[in-house]
């Protein structure tokens, strides 16, 4: 049971710095990004009037996220921020369903990839936002509706970033907590693909989604 | 006086008793309430009860899950024979008993809202079924995730090696990480249970605005739960922060204080949070043209209730981080 | 464990501080989730009149805040002043 809190690391001594990196998480990262690079290249090799199945997929996720993020954003900034929307939920899709493969696992397990995804969506909104509405606009929108406010409002933008992060992580890690308590304790061959089906697709599913929704939201909160 | 092993023995047991006790209170109401909903729908057209049943049953063991995560902590508790190394495992055993169990109180009741006004939609429009269903689903099944946080904190203080951690002021950690999750749970369970309640019903009424108003369900689900993710933050960071020896009593009680802290601040905004979404989905079911304001609408509306969650969550870090 | 008289104060107010915000953070959290609800009914009978609406609601929650605030200030002294 001691696979719990075991991380496979690496450290490296850098000019003073100790560097550590979670290999387990970069090896895994980089077999998602092969394998979105690999369905883009499939899937837009022969763009035909009778599409083969990869173009059907990829234009299936790109219809429904285009409408999607025109409704949130208008007509005029669609096409600026879509390709950030759809990457991100193909993504986090594929990290989450990584699971279900044996010997491999999410790298959304380890709670660096959900913060920094949403430190990342945090920074774009508010440049964003900066840039549409000005820097005293911005601020002054702090200030609502009483200027005591401020501070109070500061944080909530700070708990926005942690809340979508952490839900991601807990998420998706305690799904993979539950697993292996699950498999360690009980014998039998039904339960823990059940478990694994249920979490990974299902749970993955979800929380994929409701990630990208709440980028978006907050994005287009800033920008409007 | 008693030596390790006993005490590792008695609070496994009254952990046991802890997190079934409390985890059996909230899907049996939900449960319940489903039922007696079920029985509404039923008087208005008997003929239907092939369906109704079948749905009731569907969502009452959604919400029974929350009651069998507890059952299983509860049994592990009961049987696990840990080695007695440190007398932390006893205060563990208790913290995960009150995580898992108070945590399962919320997600019970909440999981049995959607599932009795289902039953009240389909018995009102019959052709719409297959949709109420899937609203129902999604939503009972989201509306878990509280218990599914208090259940990995409950593992987690089973199963982490505490040899390392000094005993005073380690026990008020892991008391407070226990209570910090277990607590906040409660109020984003039943939240989550009224906004899935009245998307099912809206969803009955008018099932064209089903897309937008599973959206919003979704969306108005997941930012509910913030106030479980805050408590669950705090325990993590309970769990495994590093202590240093001390026998003050200041030292453990701000642990235990930062646990109560961030655990009864979210009961409040959690269910404050649910009934925003509740009556922001219902509109949406009703007028999908008007998603766009109801949606920002409800988001503002949400930043500011959970302002007094974020007030618990800045103390208990102070608590555990500045002090 | 110790229990000594400054210690013993220090201590009690620790978990002062931690009921004092916890438990204070109750009832503001559910009316201004029902004001918020509210708000979001009116504005779907009305979506013309959300400008109104959104400013009625924010008033009427900065109001229910006030316990909340008084929660925080005296936990806040307990942490810092005693």
């Amino acid at each position: 049971m001691e696979e719990i809190s075991h991380i496979p690391q690496i450290t490296l001594n850098l000019l003073g710095f100790n560097l550590v990196f979670n290999i387990e998480t970069i090896v895994m990262t980089w077999i998602v990004m092969g394998i979105l690079i690999t369905f883009g290249f499939l899937a837009t090799r022969k763009i035909a009037f009778v599409p083969n199945p990869f173009q059907v997929v990829g234009e299936l996720l790109v219809s429904s996220f285009y409408d999607l993020t025109k409704d949130a954003l208008g007509e005029d900034m669609v096409k600026k921020y879509f390709p950030l929307i759809c990457s991100l939920f193909m993504f986090l899709l594929l990290s989450d369903w990584l699971g279900i493969i044996p010997m491999l696992s999410e790298p959304t397990k380890d709670l660096n990839t959900p913060l920094s995804l949403g430190i990342m969506g945090f920074c774009i909104a508010h440049y964003s936002g900066i840039k549409v509405k000005g820097i005293k606009q911005y601020v002054k929108g702090y200030c609502e509706p009483i200027i005591f406010m401020a501070p109070l409002n500061l944080i909530g933008e700070l708990a926005k970033v942690i809340s979508i992060s952490f839900r991601l992580f807990g998420n998706i890690m305690g799904g993979a907590i539950i697993i292996l308590v699950v498999s360690h304790l009980v014998y039998s061959l039904i339960l823990p693909p059940l478990l694994v089906f249920f979490f990974g697709l299902f749970v993955g599913t979800i929380q994929a989604f409701v990630f990208t929704m709440l980028t978006l939201v907050y994005i287009s909160l800033q920008v409007k | 006086m008693l030596n390790t092993a006993t005490y590792i023995s008695a609070s496994s047991f009254l952990g046991a008793a802890l997190a079934i006790g409390f985890g059996a209170i909230g899907a049996a109401v939900g449960e319940g309430y489903a039922a007696g909903l079920a029985n509404q729908a039923l008087s208005f057209r008997p003929e239907k009860s092939g369906d109704v049943l079948k749905n009731m049953l569907v969502g009452q063991a959604i919400a029974e899950s929350a009651a069998i995560f507890a059952l299983v902590v509860a049994i592990l508790l009961l049987f696990s024979t840990p080695q007695p190394k440190t007398v932390l495992i006893a205060w563990a055993a208790i913290g995960a008993g009150l995580s898992m169990g108070l945590s399962a109180i919320g997600s019970g009741v909440g999981a049995g809202l959607p599932a009795g006004s289902a039953c009240v939609g389909i018995v009102r429009q019959p052709q719409n079924a297959n949709k109420v269903l899937t609203t129902m689903l999604i939503g009972s099944a989201v509306c878990q995730t509280p218990a599914i946080f208090g259940m990995v904190i409950a593992f987690l203080l089973l199963f982490l090696d505490f040899s390392n951690m000094p005993v005073y002021p380690g026990w008020a950690a892991l008391l407070g990480a226990g209570l910090a999750t277990g607590l906040a749970a409660g109020g984003p369970g039943v939240g989550n249970g009224l906004t899935s309640r009245e998307a099912v019903t809206g969803v009955a009424r008018n099932p064209e605005a089903g897309t937008e108003t599973n959206r919003v369900m979704l969306i108005g689900l997941s930012v509910g739960q913030s106030t479980a993710i805050y408590g669950f933050l705090i325990s993590l960071l309970l769990v495994f922060t590093g202590l240093e020896k001390s026998t003050s009593l200041s030292d453990s009680f701000r642990l235990l204080g930062a646990g109560l802290s961030s655990g009864f601040g979210g009961i409040g905004p959690g269910v404050g949070l649910g009934v925003v979404a509740a009556y922001a989905c219902k509109w949406v079911a009703r007028r999908p043209e008007a998603t766009g304001i109801l949606t920002r609408t409800m988001l503002v509306g949400m930043a500011v209730t959970e302002s007094t969650s974020i007030y618990a969550l800045i103390v208990a870090l102070l608590l555990v981080i500045v002090f | 464990m110790n229990i000594a008289g400054p210690d013993f104060i220090k201590g009690l107010a620790f978990l002062g501080a931690g009921l004092a915000m916890g438990l204070g953070a109750i009832g503001p959290g559910v009316g201004e989730g029902f004001a918020a609800g509210k708000a979001c009914e009116a504005i779907g009978r009305k979506p013309e009149e959300a400008g109104l609406l959104t400013r009625t609601m924010l008033v009427g929650q900065a109001v229910s805040e006030s316990t909340g605030i008084y929660s925080l200030v005296v936990a806040l002294l307990l942490l810092f002043v005693v």
